[in-house]
């Protein structure tokens, strides 16, 4: 018997931690072989804390938001085997459905193995790819092999990974143009840069779309994964260093990749002469201090050399002059996660799934008014529609489905007359939205669109690195219009102001964070202008979100004078005799809804 | 070795070599493109957006700074989307650049003398470049420079502290330097163009523009209806302000900048304009508003009534003026302040002066008053005369009206109405009335005229509705101003007349600068120091006699007093880029308006003055200390749109290159130097 808990830090968050040490202590306490072990998530955040209990005869039980209080029937399962035992807590057919119907490549040990031993990913063909690659592929092969899987890069662009290795492995290490500054740099740096034919393998894991937690999955979950993904790519492009750029606000994810890369060494699967043959690989971490621009390749590398993290130019690319002016490639955690099922599987196979032009699966971070929040996998070509209303299952609270905002503050949004648009780079490209890295933000009716814009604004206008003017002032000021829009004072010729200065910052930003960013303004005034002008012309906003914007006042139809509004109030702004109609004196009225709350008979109307 | 490479930039071939970015390539060719952020001496970096150009066959804008040409490139840096690329990015930086681009006395100065300039100048004890950069606007300036009543003290910023600069002090004072000095300056006459232009008039409008038409090589003449030239500042001021003799130095110094002058020529009389619009290839008019408003009141036509330019007129001409015993001066103005000081040195025993409002009110300058007061003079503060009492057809008395004062009129000013009942009379023996002055239209009947009867002239190109005639001063549209103004009007005049006579282009577009609002609280750090005092004779001495009553500072006064300016303009002013470029791009960024980033002023970094709230954020600063100089003292701060620069090394490290400040594209680090930093145009 062997019990497992899912410890991500959304497990985390939901209490397993508690639930682990219960678990263990009543185990102990019990006096039979039940090893508790850690998984990482397994992507049903939503039901989280998990516990699995795998049974003699090889049958698991999973139970489902399980409280301290459920652990005593759990464990009365383990000591008796009786399936009543804890049935409460038991996984619907349902929630199970959604589990077991993805596609999981990417994620295809997460929540399943214990990321702390690697025995673990050993015994489910872990380490296999590499090997099979050092023993039988030559680095060409690999490539090629990658050529046939079509995979995109999962960070956000899509761009073939195949032909990054390759132009990082056909990169030769020439001199810098410029040699006086060259010599500059190069006195900053320990020497080991020096030699003549490094190449550096640089894994992203800087994950900073707000609502996309698909990186810390894979690294709290199945750390090697992504570790045999760069031992794949640096022998494939020549390198012998590895370095893994991660936030330091994922601290559980980095102690486990720290544990796994300990192990990886001491198994013998990092480190000189890998597998018997010439090929060495180490990686090192490097923990970002959390700038969403350093996610830019460009801006990372900046931030690796210890330099502020502010984009480069390109050309050249990082494949010819990256890290200390080496060759260097990088790619995301997700795109390495999924390297190694490649090898393995082949590279066709990889590319049977998927869509003409985007193959394999992709993960995606569900959150926002969705019921079933968490991480999904799914292959591309399924409709927004089969992720919101399949594994998604649908809103939350039953409300109506208003658009999904797809790939973050970078992204946009797609409405709900375009839902059945496929998961595909160029489809979703089309309508104005990225498949960016895979957050995924469900909004119902009650989300205001131009509030939206103004949250993504806001966050990509204090992320921005300060360089480009467009990107430093003018998302500053987009930002300012969109607050003034829904605070009530927008002005005729917002609008047109906005588009204007939105196509700006798309010509003059050197990187994607400014290029991109206004993304969400421009999705939303292309689907959703008519909010815009509501807020603007007839100052009011539909969903009711933008507080400057409403009014609070009593039906008096419906006011039976009970007085519970007048003690929920906290501004004194609600009056009235007992059992007579009551009044909000508006100059008083904060707008802060504990009336609404507060009443019992829907006689406050919001407008 | 290096290979060339062929491209084409805007429809030119150019070569280049490789390894040229596009910038390189076309500024060897004589192509601009704009940048803020790109020096050679350092790496790349193309933060500002502004060198955007299209590469045909490229989808995105590229930045000509960053990218390498390539061979059989097409180039194009002219395109519309260029152009508003780099027109947003300009309103950006500008949206969060704040400062002073020109001084607020420059700004207020109506021929927009750069005073700053002249005042850093003397400060400086360099009093030579001083009185050149004078007469760069002002071609009179021992007259301006005694008899101006200064809109520029009024904008000076000092006040804030204690007291506004006495500029117009100090204008005289470099200007009676350079009497002492011999002849006084005169710019360089222009190469001969061939082209002669007809002046009207001779008062300080056509006098200044036949010194700006002789600058720029055009032949001058100018025509004047009295004995002497000078004009108003001739006949219309008293000797005691502005002696004729120094007045008539400076005319003699145009005079031989080969411009020639015709007196006692009047138009309409002695020559037509239809005779002149023959013989010249352009024609001024300037011919002032000479003739005097009436009272409008029963007797005003008695002996003993005369306008106030006329008395003081005759005054002039003539040695002996009959006034009697008590004159009666009615006005507020400085003419009417001129006339009583006139009246008093003529001998009269009492001189009032009557005026609708109070001493508070008056148009005159506050000066003026004061001195009229010490010399006797009578203020009948709330007076309106409303019937000239005469005898024999002799002026006897004249009934006043006595007025109270009430609410602000629309313009602001107090209403004066009159308290029914209530009347003075006073015995006088002449009544001067100065309550305002009109064009004599006669020989100009063909120019169309405003309803006050003021020639109308193009506000922008001075031409009236016939060929070839332009107009200012005293004479046109809003009618009798100060002299600096018709002067000024005669600069910008004599400019459009010369690419009219060049047949080129005229594009007139008014000119973009960053400007802010100071309080008394922005300058509460200043040390407060007295402002310099004009010293002058005192009243019982001069109110005898018409000497001048003003003695000029001295020069430790002078070079004391102009060190108190606050140098308001930006010293990079000349150098700018951002201005230059917002000039180019026809900027608005007042669509931008919003959140401003402010830090103090500091002067942290050795021989360097630093204003952040200018910096542009090209981190030009930043890298060439780290990149070219090897110190790294330098470093940006924050993110986004906080971003700012700050020492953040060793500032030992600091070699006090000043590299930092001459590389800096707008006036945020400004190179410390002894004395007054003066921005002139190099």
């Amino acid at each position: 018997m062997k019990i497992s808990v899912g410890r991500g830090s959304c497990g985390n968050a939901a209490g397993a931690g508690e639930i682990f040490e219960l678990l263990e202590n009543g185990v102990a306490a019990l006096g039979v072989d039940c090893p508790v072990s850690v998984v990482g998530c397994i992507g049903a955040c939503y039901l989280e804390p998990i516990v699995n209990v795998l049974s003699r005869n090889g049958e698991t039980r999973t139970f489902v938001k399980v409280t301290p209080d459920a652990v005593a029937g759990i464990l009365q399962y383990v000591a008796s085997s009786q399936q009543s035992a804890a049935a409460a807590f038991e996984i619907s057919p349902k929630d199970l459905e959604n589990i077991e119907t993805q596609q999981r490549i990417a994620l295809r040990n997460c929540g399943i193995i214990d990321p702390e031993n690697i025995d673990d990913y050993v015994a489910r063909e872990g380490y296999a790819a590499i090997e099979k690659c050092v023993k039988t592929m030559t680095p060409e092969q690999v490539i090629e092999e990658m050529k046939l899987s079509g995979l995109g890069g999962r960070g956000g662009a899509g761009f073939p990974t195949w032909f990054k290795w390759n132009a990082a492995r056909q990169a030769e290490p020439a001199p810098f143009p410029r040699s006086d500054s060259c010599e500059q740099t190069s006195a900053r740096h320990d020497g080991s840069h020096k030699a003549l034919n490094k190449k550096y393998i640089i894994c992203n894991a800087d994950e900073g779309d707000p609502g996309a937690f698909m990186d810390r999955a894979v690294i709290e979950g199945d750390p090697h994964a992504m570790i045999e993904g760069m031992l794949i790519a640096a022998y494939a492009i020549g390198s012998d260093e590895g370095i893994v750029y991660v936030r330091a606000e994922y601290p559980l994810a980095i102690v486990r990749l720290e544990k796994a890369l300990e192990q990886a060494r001491t198994m013998g699967f990092l480190g000189n002469n890998l597998f018997g043959s010439d090929f060495s690989f180490d990686i090192r971490i490097k923990a970002g201090a959390g700038a969403f621009v350093c996610g830019e390749e460009t801006a990372l590398i900046a931030s690796l050399e210890g330099e502020r993290g502010m984009p480069r130019l390109k050309p050249p690319f990082p494949a010819q002059k990256g890290y200390w002016q080496k060759p260097s490639n990088i790619n995301n955690v997700e795109t390495f996660a999924n390297v190694p099922w490649i090898i393995r599987n082949g590279g066709e196979a990889f590319a049977a799934i998927g869509t003409e032009n985007s193959k394999g699966t992709k993960v995606f971070a569900l959150t926002g008014k969705i019921a079933n929040g968490g991480l999904v996998e799914v292959p591309m070509g399924q409709t927004i529609r089969d992720v919101v209303y399949g594994v998604g299952g649908g809103i939350k609270d039953g409300k109506n489905f208003k658009a999904v905002q797809l790939g973050g503050p970078s992204g946009g949004c797609i409405p709900a007359e375009l839902i059945d648009t496929v998961i595909d780079y160029k489809a979703l490209a089309e309508t104005g939205a990225i498949m960016g890295s895979g957050g995924m933000v469900v909004m119902d009716e009650s989300t205001c669109m131009v509030d939206m814009a103004r949250f993504f604004l806001d966050f990509t206008c204090k992320e921005s690195c300060g360089k480009c003017t467009h990107c430093r002032i003018g998302t500053r000021r987009m930002l300012e219009i969109l607050e003034r829009i829904c605070g009530g004072d927008g002005r005729e010729g917002d609008i047109e102001l906005l588009s204007d200065l939105a196509e700006q910052i798309k010509e003059g930003s050197l990187c994607a964070l400014g290029q991109t960013a206004p993304n969400p303004v421009l999705t939303t005034l292309r689907y959703f202008r008519n909010e815009y002008e509501d807020h603007i012309l007839r100052k009011k906003c539909t969903a009711r979100q933008c507080k400057p914007l409403l009014t609070y006042t009593i039906i008096p139809e419906k006011c039976v004078g009970c007085t519970l509004c007048v003690r929920a109030c906290a501004f004194g702004a609600i009056s009235g005799e007992v059992r007579k109609p009551h009044m909000i004196e508006q100059e008083k009225c904060t707008k802060c809804g504990a009336c609404v709350a507060a009443c019992k008979f829907d006689a406050i109307e919001v407008v | 070795m290096t290979n060339q490479i062929k491209l084409t930039i805007n429809n030119r071939e150019c070569v280049g070599e490789s390894g040229q970015t596009i910038l390189e390539v076309a500024r060897r060719h004589g192509i601009n493109i704009p940048t803020l952020c790109q020096d050679a001496r350092v790496e790349i970096y193309g933060s500002c957006g502004i060198c955007v150009v299209e590469v045909e066959n490229v989808p995105k804008l590229l930045r000509a700074c960053a990218t390498m040409a390539a061979d059989g490139m097409v180039v194009n840096t002219k395109t519309e989307r260029v152009y508003k690329t780099r027109q947003s990015a300009l309103e950006l930086l500008l949206s969060d650049h704040t400062g002073d681009c020109l001084a607020p006395c420059k700004l207020a100065c109506p021929a927009q003398t750069d005073c700053q300039g002249y005042v850093g100048l003397i400060a400086n004890g360099e009093y030579g470049e001083a009185i050149k950069l004078i007469k760069d606007r002002i071609p009179l300036p021992l007259a301006i420079g005694r008899v101006c009543p200064h809109p520029c003290e009024d904008a000076c910023r000092r006040q804030l502290v204690e007291e506004p600069i006495s500029i117009l002090a100090l204008k005289q004072f470099a200007a009676d330097l350079d009497l002492a000095n011999g002849d006084v300056f005169t710019a360089e006459v222009g190469e001969s163009t061939g082209k002669n232009i007809a002046i009207i008039g001779g008062g300080p409008g056509g006098l200044s523009a036949a010194y700006f038409l002789r600058i720029l090589g055009h032949d001058a003449t100018v025509y004047d209806a009295m004995p002497h030239m000078g004009g108003m500042l001739r006949y219309g001021i008293p000797e005691y302000r502005l002696p004729k003799a120094i007045l008539q130095r400076e005319i003699d110094g145009i005079e031989k900048m080969g411009v020639k002058f015709y007196n006692n020529t009047k138009i309409g009389r002695d020559v037509t304009l239809d005779e002149l619009r023959g013989k010249f290839d352009a024609v001024i008019v300037a011919v002032g508003a000479w003739s005097s408003v009436g009272l409008g009141c029963p007797g005003e036509d008695l002996d003993g009534v005369i306008g106030g330019i006329d008395f003081l007129r005759d005054v002039d001409l003539n040695d002996k003026v009959f006034i009697g015993r008590k004159v009666a001066v009615v006005g507020g103005g400085n003419t009417a302040m001129d006339a009583c000081r006139t009246a008093v040195r003529l001998g009269a025993d009492a001189v009032y002066n009557v005026y609708r409002r109070t001493r508070n009110e008056m148009p005159a300058q506050e000066i003026e008053i004061i001195e009229a007061e010490e010399e006797g003079v009578i203020f009948k503060d709330l007076t309106n005369p409303i019937e000239v009492l005469g005898e024999d057809g002799l002026v006897k008395a004249v009934r006043l009206q006595i007025m109270e004062l009430g609410e602000p009129d629309e313009l602001g000013r107090l209403t004066s109405t009159p308290v029914a009942g209530q009347e003075e009379t006073i015995e006088i023996d002449t009544l001067i009335v100065t309550i305002g002055q009109k064009l004599d239209g006669v020989g100009l009947e063909v120019l169309k005229q405003t309803n006050r009867g003021t020639i109308i002239a193009d506000e922008h190109t001075f031409q009236t509705n016939i060929d070839g005639v332009f107009a200012i001063g005293d004479a046109t549209n809003k009618g009798a101003d100060i002299a600096i103004s018709a002067i000024g009007e005669a600069r910008r005049a004599v400019s459009v007349i010369d690419k009219h006579l060049k047949i080129e282009q005229l594009t007139i577009k008014p000119q973009y600068l960053v400007k802010t609002d100071k309080t008394e609280a922005d300058l509460a750090h200043k040390e407060k120091e007295a402002r310099a005092k004009m010293p002058h004779r005192p009243a019982n001495e001069r109110k005898n006699d018409f000497a001048e009553i003003n003695l000029g500072l001295s020069e430790e006064e002078a070079r004391r007093e102009a060190n108190r300016c606050l140098e308001c303009g930006c010293l990079d002013y000349f150098e700018c880029r951002l201005i230059k470029y917002a000039n180019e791009y026809d900027v608005h960024p007042e669509k931008y308006e919003g959140k401003m980033n402010h830090h103090d002023q500091k002067d942290d970094i050795p021989g360097v003055h630093r204003t952040p709230d200018k910096c542009v954020l090209c981190g030009l600063c930043v890298r060439l200390c780290a990149e070219d100089v090897g110190a790294g003292i330098l470093g940006l701060v924050g993110r986004g749109f906080e971003t700012f620069v700050n020492p953040a090394g060793d500032m030992h490290e600091c070699s006090d290159c000043g590299k930092c400040a001459e590389v800096c594209p707008t006036g945020a680090l400004m190179k410390q130097v002894e004395g007054k930093a003066v921005p002139l145009k190099k």
